[in-house]
């Protein structure tokens, strides 16, 4: 993974939402307050959403923006925000999200290291129930 | 074993809504197809395993399936991984 993607302060394990625009909001938020992205981007990951689903498997969204969202990324970067409790996502249960600010494709290889260890059920699932920063940011890297 | 060689023409590659739309392409052909870059394999049908190739725009994949309607399910993939499918956003978006 690329250095500096995941900055350990976007990365929050103890969330709650009560629905899937909530749980994106919590997401954008988190990139917002990394400097990655301006407020608007998060207008724009709930507008994607509505468009197709972010959905990806093992319980984990990816929610990201639109194309058209591209300039209001600051920096490429990835927020991993934990919802204990589940958010119904469209009928699929989600209790991980991995919001993405991407304007290049630098986080591509993210991306397939993450699908990599969702696609190890042991893995999925240390990630899925982390409770400290440093275990996501160990499998992440 | 029928075979496509193509390139990805998604602008940001093979991975969010285009990975979505050619899964879900995939699943509706009917036929099991496997997608390839590189050494690894994975099931065209599976969004995690398309994810795991970490394809960008301008990599070159290869699509393989076998069996009766193998041929059409194959060209029904290959050309949509053909096109710029972010470009068509505001189309069906």
């Amino acid at each position: 993974m690329r250095d500096g993607l995941l900055d350990p302060r976007a990365v929050l394990l103890h969330e709650s939402a009560a629905d899937r625009d909530a749980a994106i909001r919590r997401c954008g938020q988190a990139l917002v307050d990394v400097g990655a992205v301006a407020p608007s981007y998060v207008e724009a990951m709930l507008e994607r959403e509505r468009t197709i689903s972010t959905y990806v498997g093992e319980g984990v969204a990816i929610p990201h923006g639109t194309a058209a969202s591209k300039e209001d990324v600051e920096r490429d970067a990835i927020c991993v925000v934990r919802f204990p409790g589940g958010v119904d996502w469209d009928g699929e249960p989600v209790t991980l999200c991995v919001g993405i600010a991407a304007a290049g494709d630098g986080h591509v290889p993210l991306l397939a290291a993450l699908a990599d260890i969702l696609l190890d059920p042991d893995r999925a699932r240390t990630l899925r129930e982390a409770t400290e920063v440093s275990q996501v940011i160990k499998e992440l890297s | 074993m029928a075979q496509r060689t193509v390139v990805v023409a998604s602008a940001s590659g093979l991975h969010a809504r285009p990975a979505k739309l050619f899964v879900q392409a995939a699943v509706k052909v009917g036929v099991p197809v496997t997608i390839r870059a590189g050494e690894k394999s994975v099931p065209a049908k599976s969004m995690l395993g398309v994810l795991s190739l970490g394809a960008v725009h301008g990599t070159e994949v290869t699509l393989e399936a076998d069996g009766p309607g193998a041929d059409e399910a194959l060209d029904t993939l290959a050309a949509l991984l053909s096109r710029d499918l972010d470009a068509e956003e505001a189309l069906d978006g």
